[in-house]
C-alpha cells in the first residue's frame, strides 16, 4: 500500500500474472508465425515482416478486447476478479506489443519512402473524405498514442497527482482507442477478402466487447427518496462482512458494510484506483478492495498503521418506520462516524 | 516535405522533456509527500510528464496553491465512464456495419486467368 513510491508493488501474484501474460503472447506469436507462414498463399508471397506484424496485430487486439472484457465480467461473475487483479500491467504489455506491430508495419511498408518513414506515415494517404479507402493508420497510430498514454500514467503516483476525477477521464480514452483500433482494423485488414476467418474473429471479439458492455452498464442499488438523505433499501439484510453498493444523485457511490451486527458507509471507490470497495469485503476487521487488497477501518475509512490512505465515510441513520437512510453528502476522508446496529425482523419497526 | 502531424508531435515532446526536467527537479517533491525519498520510481513517470505535459503543469499549479478538495479524490466520473462504454459498445457494430457493407471487391479476388505473353520484338526495335 502506501507510504513510499516504488517502481512497482511486487508481489507474488503480481509475478505469476506478469508470468502468465508474458508466455501467453510468446505462445500466441509463436503459433501465429508457424501457422502464418505455413498458410500464406505463394500467389500472393507475404513477407516475414508483414507476418510479424500481423502476429503483434493481432495479439494487441486480443489483448486489449479482453482488457476491456474483464471489467463487465468481474461483475457478471466474481471469478474473473484475480484477472481485474493486475490489469494494468496488462495494458502496459498491450502498448509494447501494439508498438512492436507499428514497428513492423512501418519499417517495411514505408522503407523506401523519399521521406523519412513516420512522415510517409501520414501523407502517404490523405482520403479522409471517404469511408472506403481511409487513411486506416492513422486511426491506428490515434490508438497506439491513446495506448501509450495510457501506459504512461498507469503508475499509483499518476492517480494520486492527478486525482482521481481526472485519471478516470483520462483513463476513460481506452473507449475511444478501442473504437479506433477496431475502425483501423476494419478500414485496413477487413477490407481484403482473402481471410475471412479473421474478420469473422476480429468481429465477434469487438462484438462481444460490445455486448458485454452493453449488459452491465448499469449496475447498483439506487437509493430512494431526495435531498441529503436517502433511504438504501435492503441495508439490514446485507451478509456479515459484505457490503450493499449504492448509486447516489451526482453519480457518486457509496458503499454500506455490515460487521458485527452493525452498519456504517464508506465512499465506494479505493483511494488506489477507485476500485469498488462495496464488491470486497470484511478482512481482518477492514474493508478490503477486491481489485488491489487496499484496507480500511469501516468506522473511519483510514487504512490501518503505518499505511496512510483515507476514504470519505458516509453518515448512517434509522428513520422512525426502520429504514435506514445515507447521508449523499461524504463526510471528509477519514471521518470517524458511528455504526448503527441492524434491525432484526424480531425487533422490526413497524 | 513534412508531415505537419509528426512536426506537431516533435514539438510537443520537446516541451514535455522540458516540463518533466523542471517537475522533477522542482516540483515533485513539494506535491507528492509520497515521493518523498523515493527515486525509482522517478525514471518511470518520465514518459507520462513528457506526453501530457500540459496537464503536468495545470496540476503542479494547482497543487502547490492548496486549491485542492481532498475529497474530490473519490469522486471519479462515474456518469461519463458509463456514457463512454455505451457510446464505445453501440459504436463497435456501427464501424463493423459500414466498412464489411461498403467492402469493395479488389482485383486480388477475381479468378486468376492466364493472359498471352507479349509479343515478340521485332529485331528492328531492339536497335539503339
Amino acid at each position: 500500500m502506501s507510504v513510499a513510491y516504488v517502481p512497482v508493488q511486487w508481489t507474488r501474484t503480481k509475478w505469476f500474472y506478469d508470468a502468465v501474460l508474458i508466455v501467453a503472447v510468446i505462445v500466441y506469436v509463436a503459433a501465429f508465425l508457424l501457422i502464418g507462414s505455413a498458410a500464406a498463399d505463394h500467389s500472393r508471397p507475404v513477407d516475414g515482416a508483414i507476418t510479424n506484424a500481423r502476429a503483434l496485430g493481432t495479439c494487441a487486439f486480443l489483448m486489449l478486447s479482453m482488457i476491456l472484457a474483464i471489467g463487465p465480467l468481474a461483475r457478471l461473475d466474481r471469478r474473473f476478479l484475480p484477472l481485474l487483479y493486475n490489469r494494468r500491467h496488462f495494458g502496459v504489455l498491450t502498448a509494447f506489443v501494439a508498438l512492436g506491430h507499428a514497428s513492423f508495419v512501418i519499417d517495411w511498408y514505408f522503407a523506401f519512402s523519399p521521406v523519412p518513414k513516420l512522415d510517409a506515415l501520414f501523407l502517404a494517404n490523405t482520403d479522409i473524405g471517404h469511408l472506403v479507402g481511409f487513411p486506416f493508420e492513422w486511426l491506428g497510430a490515434l490508438a497506439l498514442v491513446t495506448m501509450a498514454i495510457l501506459a504512461a500514467t498507469s503508475h499509483d503516483f499518476w492517480l494520486s497527482f492527478l486525482g482521481a476525477p481526472l485519471w478516470k477521464a483520462l483513463h476513460l480514452a481506452i473507449y475511444p482507442a478501442y473504437a479506433s483500433t477496431v475502425g483501423h482494423i476494419a478500414l485496413g485488414a477487413l477490407q481484403s477478402a482473402e481471410n475471412q476467418t479473421f474478420a469473422i474473429v476480429a468481429s465477434a471479439m469487438a462484438l462481444g466487447v460490445a455486448g458485454l458492455h452493453l449488459v452491465t452498464w448499469r449496475s447498483g442499488s439506487p437509493a430512494a427518496g431526495a435531498g441529503d438523505w436517502l433511504a438504501v433499501p435492503g441495508a439490514d439484510g446485507v451478509t456479515d462482512g459484505r457490503g450493499l453498493v449504492v448509486d447516489l444523485p451526482g453519480g457518486g457511490r457509496a458503499a454500506v458494510f455490515r460487521q458485527d451486527g452493525e452498519l456504517a458507509a464508506l465512499s465506494n471507490f479505493c483511494a488506489h484506483q477507485n476500485g469498488p470497495l462495496g464488491e470486497g469485503r470484511i478482512l481482518d476487521g477492514c474493508v478490503t478492495c477486491p481489485w488491489h487488497g487496499f484496507q480500511y477501518r469501516l468506522v473511519d475509512g483510514r487504512s490501518p498503521p503505518p499505511f496512510t490512505e483515507k476514504v470519505p465515510t458516509h453518515d448512517l441513520r434509522r428513520r422512525d418506520d426502520g429504514v435506514v437512510e445515507i447521508r449523499v453528502t461524504p463526510n471528509p476522508p477519514g471521518t470517524l462516524t458511528t455504526p448503527i446496529p441492524i434491525s432484526t425482523p424480531a425487533e422490526g419497526v413497524a | 516535405m513534412t508531415s505537419s502531424i509528426v512536426t506537431l508531435g516533435e514539438i510537443w515532446l520537446i516541451a514535455g522533456a522540458v516540463v518533466a526536467g523542471g517537475f522533477l527537479l522542482l516540483g515533485l517533491d513539494r506535491v507528492e509527500p509520497n515521493a518523498r525519498g523515493a527515486y525509482g520510481f522517478r525514471a518511470l513517470i518520465i514518459p507520462g510528464l513528457v506526453l501530457i505535459w500540459p496537464l503536468v503543469l495545470w496540476r503542479w499549479a494547482v497543487l502547490a496553491s492548496g486549491g485542492w478538495d481532498e475529497r474530490r479524490r473519490h469522486a471519479p466520473p462515474r456518469r461519463a465512464q458509463a456514457a463512454m462504454a455505451l457510446t464505445m459498445a453501440i459504436g463497435l457494430p456501427a464501424i463493423l456495419a459500414s466498412a464489411l457493407i461498403l467492402r469493395p471487391s479488389w482485383p486480388g479476388d477475381a479468378p486468376a486467368v492466364l493472359i498471352a505473353p507479349p509479343p515478340a520484338l521485332s529485331p528492328a526495335s531492339t536497335q539503339p
